[in-house]
């Protein structure tokens, strides 16, 4: 499952500034389909300025990224999610109100026609949102018929998570801090639904400021200091006093 | 594959007072009704229980369905719209005159209504989102352009004497039993329950009452669906302006003057979360039917007119109030006034309030010492 064979996506020598602030300064990354890749890095390393980047949030000042080896680029967010590419962050983007179902198919509903008019297609929703669920995260709700705040935490994620994997065509996933906020239980079952995607075949590109969950998830770790890359490195060949030296810049690349 | 276990111990232990919840919306209403039906059951069953008497509530509420139908979208989407009275009378006040001096036919004047009420509540929403005017502020200033226009056109005219058509959509029976304006009224909420579940709308309503920014995130258009509720409002509103118009079969530039806040109670009554996302279509019906049956009884009881907008004022803290509290998760320790009391802060509003009781206890003593007889002043 490893780094073989060629990248998913890959970008290549990516500049950001902001105003006269470079928050990124030539960085490389490359993603592999069935690999977590990690990225780490203290608070302004530039970890969320590259995934922005990444999921077309922010366009790059310089440099460029590749997707199966061809150039292409991102006008917004949505060019992401056509081209396969979507994310999953840290406050979820769920509305806590509404159902599971509805939350996976928010903005994306599927309709029937009545009467001439097309309208929600509330069952099939129901329907395929709790497959998708099952099928690829392996959760099912007790209850689908709840508003979404009434779930735990990792079921919350899952939902969210539920919410880009169930485009049949999503290759990279981007998930920043997904276990922020949970406690040790879920955090092992959000953890538990990244390797699930990844022995899927997808790209999965997290950000953590958990160490121990890196070493735990990731096959490969991106490490960012001060807007460069520090260093990328296979987590299996390395200790977390490795990647912490390189997070703080105490020792060099180890890759 | 992981499989991963699920429990919801969590969301399932809570008790009754959860498992009701949900519910509370339609239950609240619904114990409300019961309680003046049995309050007046004791005190005035004659006259409260009449069959016309019961028609007459009925009337009186049908007159409120649809505005409160699409005030609970506007809620929903953590809205308010103040303006709808003068959205009212502005259109039935034009129609009027339509039909009065310019002799267009009443069934055109209808759908004429219906639009400008339409046009009125599209402004607001443009006034609110494009001009980034909040709610409050922006549907309480249209209002009083409306009300001004309505003023403007009918100075200090009544107009009256419509259309049987007119009549019909506010007092007529439909097969000799069935109230007109109730018909219309219930299916206005119908459309109201369809509109809420089956269509992105309703959907998107929901979803940005509880998260606007994560619905802006999944690319629900927020502005464009919080112009479609207040358009939707507007023309509900205008929809009460004809059925009041048909009801007293007059109008002036000074009617419908309750309808905001009537309509707000009722909706908020039927268990709408005023902080957005919580809609309950059913309940906006059960807090119709329970506002008017409650100003009916105190009617029936020979209670001074204006006590129902005392009446009215109790009830929308009181649901409010209790709202919140199934709200709260934790309940303990809030019992008893001795531990409020302990409370540093709860002491100095304590002390703010004698205060008050004071210095007004000095001045009403200075007052009546000093008092010369009246008239004795001019």
């Amino acid at each position: 499952m490893m780094a073989e064979g060629k990248p998913v996506i890959s970008m290549r020598g990516i500049r950001k500034r902001f105003g006269g602030v470079v928050a990124l300064d030539g960085v490389d990354l490359d993603a592999y389909a069935g690999e977590v890749l990690a990225i780490v890095g203290d608070n302004g390393a530039g970890k969320s300025t590259l995934i922005k980047i990444l999921t077309g949030v922010y366009q790059p000042s310089n440099g460029h990224i590749e997707l199966d080896g061809q150039r292409f680029t991102m006008a917004d967010h949505s060019d992401a999610i056509a081209n396969g590419i979507d994310a999953v962050y840290q406050n979820l983007a769920i509305a806590d109100h509404l159902t599971p179902a509805q939350n996976l198919f928010l903005g994306t509903e599927l309709t029937r026609k009545f009467l001439g008019l097309s309208i929600l297609d509330n069952r099939r929703m129901d329907r395929e949102a709790t497959e998708v669920l099952r099928s690829r995260l392996g959760v099912e709700l007790r209850d689908m018929n709840v508003p979404t705040e009434s779930l735990s935490g990792g079921q919350r994620q899952a939902v969210a998570i539920a919410r880009a994997v169930r485009h049949k065509d999503l290759r990279v996933l981007v998930m920043d801090e997904p276990t922020a906020a949970l406690g040790p239980q879920e955090t092992a079952r959000t953890l538990g639904l990244i390797k699930a995607l990844r022995d899927q075949g997808l790209a999965v590109i997290v950000i953590s400021h958990s160490l121990d969950d890196v070493f735990e998830i990731s096959d490969r770790v991106h490490v960012q200091r001060r807007g460069t890359c520090a260093g990328v490195v296979k987590t299996a060949n390395v200790t977390v006093e490795d990647v912490l030296g390189l997070i703080t810049g105490a020792n060099a690349a180890a890759a | 594959m992981t499989t991963v276990p699920t429990s919801q111990t969590s969301a399932h232990q809570r008790g009754l007072i959860a498992r009701i919840e949900p519910f509370m919306g339609v239950l609240g209403p619904l114990v409300m009704i019961f309680m003046i039906a049995a309050f007046m059951g004791v005190f005035e069953p004659a006259r409260y229980f009449r069959l016309s008497n019961m028609n007459q509530i009925l009337l009186d509420a049908a007159l409120y369905m649809p505005m409160a139908m699409a005030m609970t979208f506007v809620i929903t989407q953590r809205g308010i719209d103040l303006s709808i009275g003068s959205v009212a009378a502005l259109s039935a006040i034009i129609v009027a005159f339509l039909m009065k001096q310019y002799g267009f036919p009443a069934w055109v004047c209808v759908f004429i209504a219906l639009g400008l009420g339409g046009v009125m509540g599209l402004i607001n929403g443009l006034v609110i989102t494009r001009l980034k005017v909040p709610d409050l502020i922006g549907t309480l200033a249209m209002d009083l352009v409306y009300r001004g226009f309505a003023l403007v056109l009918a100075k200090g005219l009544v107009l009256a004497r419509f259309p049987d058509l007119i009549t019909e959509i506010g007092r007529g029976q439909m097969f000799g039993i069935l109230p007109t304006p109730v018909v219309i009224g219930l299916i206005t909420m119908v459309g109201g329950y369809f509109l809420l579940r089956n269509t992105y709308f309703g959907r998107y309503t929901i979803a940005i009452g509880s998260n606007p920014e994560a619905s802006e995130m999944t690319g629900v258009s927020v502005d464009r669906h919080k112009v479609y509720a207040y358009t939707l409002m507007g023309a509900m509103a205008a929809l009460a302006g004809m059925m009041l118009l048909g009801k007293l079969n007059a109008v002036q530039a000074t009617s419908a003057p309750y309808f905001n806040l009537h309509v707000i109670a009722a909706v908020v009554v039927g268990g709408t979360s005023l902080f957005g996302g919580r809609p309950s279509i059913v309940g906006s019906l059960a807090g119709v039917l329970l506002l008017s049956m409650m100003i009916n009884a105190l009617v029936t009881l020979r209670i001074e007119f204006f006590w129902q907008s005392v009446a009215s004022g109790v009830v929308i803290i009181l649901s409010v109030a209790a709202y919140a509290w199934l709200q709260k998760k934790d309940r303990d320790g809030g019992g008893s006034i001795g531990a409020a009391l302990a409370n540093p802060d709860n002491k100095k509003i304590l002390i703010l309030a004698l205060i008050f009781a004071g210095i007004l206890a000095v001045l009403f003593a200075i007052g009546a010492g000093l008092a010369t007889p009246p008239g004795a002043s001019g």
